[in-house]
């Protein structure tokens, strides 16, 4: 529709209140980033213009290396548990079966639990005296096996990453289900007829047609993992010593704990960068569209 | 070659073999999706059996149903971890964010979507911009800007990151689905006389209605479920919303799980009856907003 001389008001009515809340509360703030990221400021007194220090300092902050490269293995732990989970679930449930509905809630229940309520839940889980893991391995005999799962170096971080992907396997079960339910059926019936097992169906034919689906799958686990917070944040808080920090949390304690707010800054902007990158980079390998 | 010795050889086969293959094939699949199942489901049935027995039994009887029901810890928990005051903030602050962010949107939307002007496409491109921002990165500086502007710590506080950040994923749905209606709907409504604005409310909005289901359920479950933001930016335990007052519940409680096996489950009772009876909404939400964000 064209606009009269009259209704460029209205545009402007119209088009005004989200142009100004989103420019405000979330492009400015990530200006404003940039910004502190320059300074030394502990939040209170007054700012100081150290130029391009707080990257230097992070380039050789340890720890801060030790969260990129936990935050990594994360991502790896979701895009090798996730996918390949739930691909194998959704190729299951995508012929006659009784149930599917029933199957199909049970998947995606975890979805839609706060990250808050699944990471007390696992905590709980994976406590040393009381929780279920080690209660079972108990009863069956295996006390030896037993662990501080949490609480161990050793453990801490494979523990994170079984509760992320049992989080979200759901999500990604739905999503290959849906592409499965797409595929037309005369395709199926087709490579029935020419006698191809169904082993030899699978890969030559189901998995290269949702392959555009599979893609968009890596991608979003991707970028939603590159985000973990909130559930470290509270199973382990980045710890035992730092065996579970990733780059958010790193930040958050730099900037609020140790009131740095200009090394915090400069931590968010890395963030911003490296989640950009990795997404394009990313999308181009894979041969996808940027935005 | 091999296929075709294998094909016939097959067929010759008595036929009760092959469905009793078949059936091996079957029991498998329905073991390996029972096991599936029972992994995603069942730490949250062992939490809620859980919840109702009292810490000796816990200790003793981990597994098995409750012996008798025990309530101190629902007691303890709403008291405590004052649950009261939780769902009461993430009840009002879900409810109006949700609302403002679908009306804010779903204007935006109708002038991106239905409306020639110009920068069109580069103001639309700046929007669904911020679907690409880690929110993470936004923390330090949103709580600075919130903080200048007096507004930490004030029951609204929250209303305008979950607004900002959720806008793009909203205005991205609504825009799509009413970019598909026919142009000549405003143009007969302009002919009735209608005003630019009276055909937004009374023609466009309640033809978009599935998009607006599903941005609301979306809006509504994420906010719903939200920490970061809340961790930053509230500190006064009488604001605070569900997912922050259970964190630090937990952490105060470590000792007794009972009660806090109590507070999980109350809160999780609400979202699961929710996603019980919309689930279809819910399900097509929440994958179409992850697979376009």
């Amino acid at each position: 529709m064209q606009l009269t001389g009259k209704s460029k008001a209205a545009l402007i009515i119209g088009l005004l209140p989200a142009f100004l809340i989103y420019t405000v509360f979330a492009i400015y703030p990530i200006i404003q980033s940039f910004y502190y990221s320059f300074m030394e400021w502990d939040g209170f007194s007054e700012m100081e213009f150290i130029g391009l220090q707080n990257f230097g300092n992070l380039f050789q902050d340890e720890l801060f290396w030790n969260s990129v490269g936990n935050n990594i293995f994360v991502v790896i732990a979701s895009v090798f548990g996730q996918i390949p989970i739930a691909l194998f679930i959704a190729l299951l449930l995508n012929r006659k079966i009784k149930g599917l509905k029933i199957f199909r809630t049970i998947g995606f229940l975890p979805v839609v639990l706060s990250t808050v309520v699944i990471s007390l839940t696992w905590s709980l889980i994976y406590n040393t005296k009381d929780g279920m893991i080690n209660e079972i391995l108990r009863a069956v005999g295996l006390d030896f096996l037993a662990q501080n799962w949490l609480g161990d170096t050793k453990w801490s971080m494979v523990a994170v990453c079984i509760t992320v992907i049992w989080q979200f396997v759901g999500l990604y079960l739905i999503i290959f289900l849906a592409a499965l339910q797409n595929i037309p059926e005369e395709v199926m019936e087709a490579a029935k007829m020419d006698g191809a097992s169904e082993w030899v169906t699978t890969w030559k034919i189901t998995i290269p047609m949702i392959w555009d689906t599979i893609i968009v799958a890596i991608i979003l686990c991707i970028s939603g993992s590159l985000r973990t917070f909130d559930l470290i944040y509270v199973m382990t808080h980045g710890g035992p010593s730092h065996s579970t920090d990733v780059m958010a949390l790193y930040m958050f304690n730099e900037t609020f704990s140790n009131l740095k707010y200009g090394y915090g800054s400069a931590i968010s902007v890395f963030i911003f960068f490296f989640s950009l990158i990795l997404i394009g980079i990313v999308k181009k390998v894979l041969g996808q569209k940027f935005i | 070659m091999e296929t075709t010795i294998k094909k016939t050889t097959r067929s010759a086969l008595p036929l009760h073999r092959s469905t009793r293959n078949m059936s091996v094939k079957n029991t498998l699949i329905y073991a390996v999706l029972i096991i599936f199942s029972v992994i995603n489901v069942y730490p949250i049935i062992w939490m809620i059996i859980n919840s109702f027995k009292s810490e000796k039994e816990f200790a003793v009887n981990q597994f098995g149903l409750p012996k008798t029901l025990v309530i101190d810890n629902y007691i303890e928990a709403w008291g405590t971890a004052n649950l009261g005051v939780l769902f009461k903030n993430s009840i009002f602050i879900c409810l109006l964010a949700t609302i403002l962010t679908v009306l804010i949107g779903a204007l935006a939307s109708y002038f991106l979507a239905r409306i020639e002007f110009k920068f069109k496409n580069a103001l639309y491109t700046f929007f669904i911009f911020g679907m690409l921002i880690p929110i993470h990165a936004t923390l330090v500086p949103m709580f600075i800007l919130l903080k200048n502007l007096g507004l930490l710590n004030n029951p609204i506080t929250l209303l305008f990151p979950y607004i900002a950040f959720h806008l793009p994923i909203t205005i991205f749905i609504l825009t799509s689905f009413m970019k598909a209606f026919p142009k000549d709907i405003e143009e007969s409504a302009i002919i009735d006389g209608c005003g630019i604005f009276r055909i937004f409310w009374s023609i466009i909005l309640p033809m978009s209605r599935p998009a607006l289901a599903t941005v609301i359920i979306l809006n509504f479950i994420y906010n719903w479920n939200e920490f970061s933001f809340a961790l930053v930016l509230l500190n006064d335990p009488a604001l605070q919303t569900l997912p922050l007052g259970l964190a630090s519940f937990a952490g105060q409680f470590t000792v007794n799980y009972g009660a806090q096996m109590a507070g999980l489950t109350m809160s999780m009772i609400p979202i699961i009856i929710f996603y019980l009876f919309l689930e279809k909404e819910i399900v097509n939400g929440m994958t179409a907003g992850a697979v376009k964000g």
